[in-house]
């Protein structure tokens, strides 16, 4: 508090020619307190309660976007954002439960069209996927777009990664009881929640990325042992 | 003075100095850390060290200005001497710098993270790129990011000190906090909700059953992360907002009497302020297993040598 008294000093002893437009803290004239007509802390409770109602508003928006909940219309306008190559997950999304549209609430009616270029794709990949056998749908897209799309990458990866099954088999080895084999081929992340993996969620989105990283080589067990 | 006007809250010193020696202490064991061990030189250790070492200097400064303030009160100070002006500009500057620079620190994080994120979803689609993300930021890189984000904030403290108008800082101060809130409360709440389609995929592909145990316990580590965010963004609004609103008060409303009872509070604000230098080492820097398993090794393994 001092510190302003004293910028306004030393501001009016070298810079005469600025004028201060504010008023702050004056001694010389006191604030009149005739006349109120509501309670003198309103301001101080009003933006406290504002506060408080903002942070557990964010809280049960953050928990309403955790749970499954009723199906959202189609935006057909945003159909065509599919230029991001998250636009893949989709069809990779072939097993989905009948009420596990995630994000497609009318919550998120108003929010930004990256949102809702989730929701609309999943609606579409659910409508596609729903009488098909879903696992095989699910391993011949994947074979198919690593296989299309992916094949110059992939050869410089595999060296990088020290991995040398070919991609076929990686694929047929997507069953529960073999996650490890696949996670130490792969290293998917581990804030992913799989199956057995209780103990980790999205906590570990926020803490644990840059750790996968620095065990390139060693994480392979690593992952298995901590799963 | 009238009878119901508001008398000015004023926090004993005692409180000011234990909160700026334990923010301190926390944030110099986390810019030691990172920096004395070999395994924590990754891109998201050091935009934390940089937030502890921004945080560090806040403290002490804050600490040292009460203290002139105690000083200067009991007479042993001269309150408006030419040195004790200047080294009120030193301070001043060096609050401005570890302002703008603790919210630089959160938005480096927070687009690392993000950047991280954007990665690994592509990565896993395509299987083989999770390492991609590491040859794009680099420790270089990182190194070049922090250096900009330290210059800038000290350039930008010594001129808004030396040249500008109050008015001046503070709309930029507010205009910088908003976009920094708004942007990370983006980012964070589209790596959440990227996070859950991962999960929901990677379950799908691995192709596991759907049951109910499963579905509880997924939903149970996503209320989890739901707790999280809501303590990092609670965090950041309830510790710096009172002070911005005192601050935004001070330039609209300085004579309305309701403001006056708002800004008699000042003290406690900073107090605040100064409590989230405090409790940001426990949310960023303490959750991260291996930061808490390099602490350990330092605290309590510094005599032995079997420890390593």
């Amino acid at each position: 508090m001092s510190d302003f008294h004293n910028r306004s000093q030393l501001v009016s002893t070298r810079r005469s020619d600025y004028v201060w437009q504010y008023e702050y803290y004056d001694d010389e004239e006191p604030v009149s307190f005739d006349g109120l007509k509501a309670h003198r802390y309103s301001i101080v409770i009003g933006f406290w309660v504002g506060l408080a109602v903002f942070v557990i508003f964010m809280f049960f928006v953050l928990t309403l976007l955790t749970k499954t909940g009723a199906p959202h219309q189609e935006n057909p306008d945003l159909a065509e954002k599919r230029h991001r190559p998250e636009g893949r997950l989709v069809d990779i999304n072939g097993h989905q439960e009948e009420n596990d549209k995630a994000f497609s609430r009318p919550l998120l009616d108003g929010s930004p069209s990256y949102f809702n270029f989730y929701i609309s794709e999943e609606d579409q990949a659910h409508k596609k996927r729903k009488l098909e056998d879903k696992r095989s749908s699910t391993k011949d897209k994947v074979g198919r777009h690593l296989c299309s799309s992916e094949i110059e990458e992939m050869h410089e990866d595999i060296e990088e990664s020290g991995g040398h099954q070919p991609l076929n088999r990686l694929i047929e080895e997507s069953k529960t009881d073999r996650e490890c084999a696949f996670l130490s081929h792969f290293n998917i992340p581990n804030f992913v929640n799989l199956d057995h993996s209780s103990t980790l969620g999205e906590d570990d989105l926020l803490y644990e990325p840059s750790i996968i990283l620095e065990r390139q080589s060693q994480a392979h067990n690593a992952h298995c042992d901590t799963h | 003075m009238n009878q119901t006007d508001c008398p000015e809250v004023k926090v004993p010193f005692l409180v000011f100095f234990t909160v700026g020696i334990i923010s301190l202490a926390e944030n110099l064991l986390v810019v030691v850390a990172v920096i004395r061990s070999r395994n924590l030189h990754s891109p998201m250790y050091c935009f934390m060290c940089s937030l502890a070492a921004f945080n560090t200097i806040a403290s002490v400064t804050k600490t040292w200005e009460n203290l002139m303030i105690v000083l200067a009160d009991a007479g042993h100070l001269e309150k408006r001497g030419p040195s004790e002006t200047d080294l009120d500009d030193v301070m001043d500057s060096l609050l401005c710098m570890s302002f703008v620079g603790s919210k630089s620190s959160f938005l480096a994080i927070a687009v690392d993270r993000y950047g991280f994120f954007v990665f690994q979803t592509y990565s896993y689609i395509t299987i083989f790129h999770a390492l991609r993300y590491h040859n794009i930021m680099t420790m270089k890189r990182t190194g070049v990011i922090l250096g900009l984000i330290w210059t800038l904030c000290a350039v930008l403290a010594v001129l808004m000190v030396k040249f500008f108008d109050f008015k001046f800082i503070v709309i930029c101060f507010t205009v910088f906090f908003i976009i920094s809130l708004a942007t990370i409360c983006f980012l964070y709440i589209y790596m959440f909700m990227m996070a859950r389609i991962h999960a929901r995929n990677i379950a799908a592909l691995l192709g596991g059953g759907r049951d109910r145990s499963q579905h509880q316990r997924r939903w149970g580590s996503n209320m989890r992360g739901a707790l999280t965010l809501t303590i990092l963004f609670g965090a950041f609004v309830v510790c710096w907002a009172p002070f911005f609103v005192h601050l935004i008060i001070i330039v609209v409303c300085p004579m309305n009497p309701y403001c006056e009872c708002y800004r008699s509070l000042f003290e406690l604000h900073v107090v605040l302020m100064m409590s989230h230098a405090l409790i940001d080492p426990v949310i960023y820097a303490f959750r991260m297993a291996e930061l808490r398993h390099t602490f350990r090794k330092m605290l309590f393994c510094s005599g032995w040598k079997l420890c390593l």
